[in-house]
């Protein structure tokens, strides 16, 4: 069933346009895609561009009818059928053609931004949840147990078979969101942003992946917003402003050319590595940040109590750990941190890195008393927390959580900046959601749904929350992920003006030119602890 | 122990268990049984989250029983206290305890079976019984809904709290709180079932051919013996109990019908 795994496929797509329902104008206009056999093709471009509405419809995630309508044409050309690849047109009417998901994702795999929304959220496995389309399809049990183990190979995957999805990483649940696509052997696989809160291992495992597909034939599409070491290997990029297509061709012309910058692409380091060269990639896919501004940096930060300072935010001694059910007898080696101990002085930005799974966004949690400690303090502008209701710490820390879907609840943009605004500055609260979401660019969108936004601007709108509060402190976690270059600047900007008035900034990131760029000090959270970079 | 169990066989006697517990309709039995599905839970190692699970939905259910039979019963004879229109009659008093065990009894068995069950397994095993994967599906995710829409409240009260929200002990302070809380978690679980469904559809979920499964469900000859004694069990309880309910001279009319398994 499964013998014309990888066959040669070329998708040739045509979109004329492509209008969303109930949307005044069309999301895409003119853009064309051919992905080959075995070639890589770029799709670049900012927040808003249409880069995710485009690889949705090559995967149809976006039917035409269903979910818009769509003008153009798609067709597939697979080795040894000749029947039926012929171009199915589109011509937005009731008459036509319609696209079965399940049949075309045999051919076309898909993975979305959001790899959490791949799982089917009924199985208990990882190698459950691999074999979920296998099962679909009626593949044997001894073909699935086959294909499975040789996908967790592939994807790196082979430790964690037995693991619940629900536990896994953010790095380990791409790969198993791109696990999940590959499964059906499809000949053109459409990636979108597949590197984005990966660390240096998790980057490893899906470029040496994008290699070994590209090797055995598959035609990949990458969409991005940052023309880094991956989409460099491409031998074609297309570039999207605004729904239509700028610029294409190979990116050594384009990267000559003014269109990048222009389109809020963020233009990372200049080694290209080719994928399917036979030396091992050093892949450097960090974009690359916006010029430094000049910070008012603080004298002497890790010396600001010998200087009289008082920290805006003091860590002692602070243990924590899943697992453990009683606070009073916490399992010592359950700890997923052992000892951290961290002083912030007012107008420091502290940047902290470290592997998935280190336990970076637990440190963020527990500076809210969202999480508890063990053992040790954690001292919120010379006061303890000890205690303290979450939201009332709140007043003097902002917290911006790792995924915008798990900070932003309210039904439009302006009600969610508004939320929790009028105990602290009453009838000026309006005021202050309207100057946070200016300074984040969003000063149009008051009344969109949070969901509407591109993920770069539910990022900065969650990031929007946390300056209109203007705490004393502010706690980041991975700020830079899903910005383009536009929110990138808006971030650096946003960052600078907060620690500028006397705010402590505190960010997790795996971007470690953004954080050298702009943060005093970079730690790195390692077996429990806090160490200077 | 769990694990060896076809999920199959904890259904059935779960389901077998409450047949009789309702045909039986005595405090005794309802007892018996809630204290069963304890005993059972805690030899499970899950007796912490079915007791705080089954709380959540039998005692709201229990003071509304108290209030509606405990003030209000028109069969009540012995009436121990009246305000008014309300009465407290003794009889009102003992059929709200009788309901009220009666649920927590049902309420505590399906915690137990739906605890314990791996639901992946059922979904096998139902499919391997050429059960439409669709029902299978939404058995499943029924199954998982309160655990899902419990993450998704926990992420939504974890978002508020970090900007300002205070969950004071107060009833009223709770209560505001769960107002806050409805429409951002009813939208977000819609939001999400929305992008699950167009992953299901690529994933080939709608797909009508054969279908196979990959995991392995233990079953043996015993266990397929006891599902049917349990079945045998349940209906035997039933046919008893409408015997016993029917008018005496009704009695040599309705015998022919339930003759088969009683």
């Amino acid at each position: 069933m499964i013998a014309d795994r990888t066959a040669a496929t070329t998708l040739l797509a045509s979109v004329a346009s492509f209008s969303y329902h109930g949307d005044p104008g069309p999301a895409l206009r003119g853009v064309e895609v051919v992905a080959s056999p075995g070639t890589l093709t770029a799709v670049l471009g900012g927040s808003g561009s249409g880069k995710s509405t485009l690889g949705r419809i090559l995967g149809a995630w976006l039917l035409g009818g269903r979910d818009g309508t769509l003008v153009g044409s798609l067709q597939l050309e697979v080795a040894g059928h000749p029947a039926g690849s012929g171009p199915l047109r589109f011509a937005g009417a009731q008459d036509d053609p319609r696209i079965d998901p399940g049949a075309w994702a045999r051919h076309v795999g898909y993975v979305p931004q959001d790899a959490a929304s791949m799982l089917s959220a009924v199985r208990g496995t990882v190698e459950e949840e691999l074999a979920f389309s296998l099962e679909n399809r009626g593949v044997p049990r001894g073909e699935m147990v086959q294909t499975v183990a040789d996908i967790a190979r592939r994807t790196g995957l082979d430790g964690f078979l037995h693991r619940d999805p629900a536990t896994l990483s953010g790095g380990e649940l791409r790969r198993l969101a791109v696990g999940c696509a590959v499964v059906d052997g499809p000949g053109v696989l459409i990636l979108d942003e597949p590197l984005e809160s990966l660390d240096q291992a998790g980057i490893r495992t899906i470029v040496e992946l994008v290699r070994s597909e590209l090797a055995r034939g598959t035609a990949i599409v990458v969409l991005s917003q940052h023309a880094d070491a991956l989409t460099r290997a491409a031998e074609r990029w297309l570039v999207l402003k605004d729904g239509q297509e700028t610029a294409a061709g190979p990116p050594a012309r384009i990267l000559q050319g003014g269109v990048l910058a222009e389109s809020g692409v963020v233009v990372a380091s200049p080694e290209v590595i080719i994928p399917s060269a036979n030396r091992k990639p050093e892949v450097d896919p960090m974009p690359a940040p916006p010029p430094v501004l000049t910070l008012p940096v603080v004298e002497a930060a890790a010396g600001a109590t010998a200087i009289g300072t008082k920290p805006a935010l003091e860590l002692a001694g602070v243990a924590f750990g899943f697992g453990g059910r009683s606070r009073s007898s916490p399992t010592e080696d359950s700890l997923l941190l052992e000892d951290v101990d961290l002083q912030v002085v007012p107008g420091e930005i502290v940047a902290i890195t470290g592997p998935n799974g280190a336990g970076k966004s637990t440190l963020l949690r527990l500076l809210n008393g969202l999480h508890r400690p063990f053992r040790g303090d954690v001292r919120v502008a010379d006061e303890s927390i000890a205690g303290v209701p979450t939201g009332l710490v709140a007043r003097r820390l902002g917290l911006l959580f790792q995924r915008p879907h798990d900070q932003l609840f309210e039904r439009s943009v302006l009600r969610e900046v508004l939320f929790g605004l009028h105990p602290i500055f009453g009838t000026a609260a309006a005021e202050r959601a309207k100057a946070a979401l200016a300074a984040v660019g969003l000063g149009d969108s008051g009344h969109a749904h949070p969901h509407e936004l591109p993920a770069s601007g539910q990022r900065l709108l969650a990031l929007a929350t946390v300056l209109a509060r203007e705490p004393s402190v502010l706690a980041l976690d991975e700020p830079t992920v899903a910005l383009d270059a536009h929110g990138l600047e808006r971030l650096t900007a946003a960052v600078s003006a907060a620690a500028g008035r006397g705010a402590a900034v505190v960010m997790v990131t795996h971007d470690l030119r953004f954080a050298a760029a702009h943060a005093h000090r970079l730690l790195r959270l390692e077996g429990g602890r806090l160490r200077q970079f | 122990m769990a694990a060896r169990l076809n999920p199959l066989t904890a259904m059935t006697a779960a389901a077998a268990v409450l047949a009789i517990t309702t045909a039986a309709s005595s405090w005794a039995v309802s007892l018996t049984v809630a204290v069963g599905a304890v005993l059972l839970s805690a030899a499970a190692g899950i007796v912490r989250r079915v007791l705080l699970a089954a709380a959540t939905i039998v005692v709201p259910f229990w003071l509304s029983l108290l209030v509606i039979h405990g003030l209000f019963f028109p069969e009540g004879r012995t009436v121990l206290a009246s305000w008014g229109p309300a009465r407290v009659t003794a009889e009102g008093l003992t059929f709200a305890l009788e309901m009220g065990l009666r649920t927590a009894a049902f309420v505590l068995v399906l915690m137990v079976f739906s605890f314990s069950v791996r639901i992946p397994e059922l979904v096998a095993a139902l499919v391997a019984r050429r059960v439409p994967p669709q029902v299978g599906y939404v058995l499943a995710s029924t199954l998982l809904l309160a655990p899902l829409v419990a993450a998704r409240l926990g992420t939504v009260r974890q978002a508020q709290e970090s900007r300002g929200l205070v969950v004071g002990r107060g009833i009223g302070s709770r209560v505001a709180a769960i107002r806050l809380q409805m429409v951002p978690l009813v939208l977000g679980l819609v939001h999400d079932a929305g992008i699950r469904a167009q992953s299901l559809d690529a994933r080939g979920f709608r797909s009508t051919g054969p279908r196979t499964s990959y995991t392995e469900v233990h079953d043996s000859a015993a266990q397929a013996t006891f599902r049917v004694f349990a079945i045998l069990l349940a209906l035997t309880a039933v046919g008893w109990r409408i015997v016993e309910s029917l008018p005496a001279g009704s009695l040599s009319a309705f015998s022919q019908f339930v003759g088969g398994p009683g």
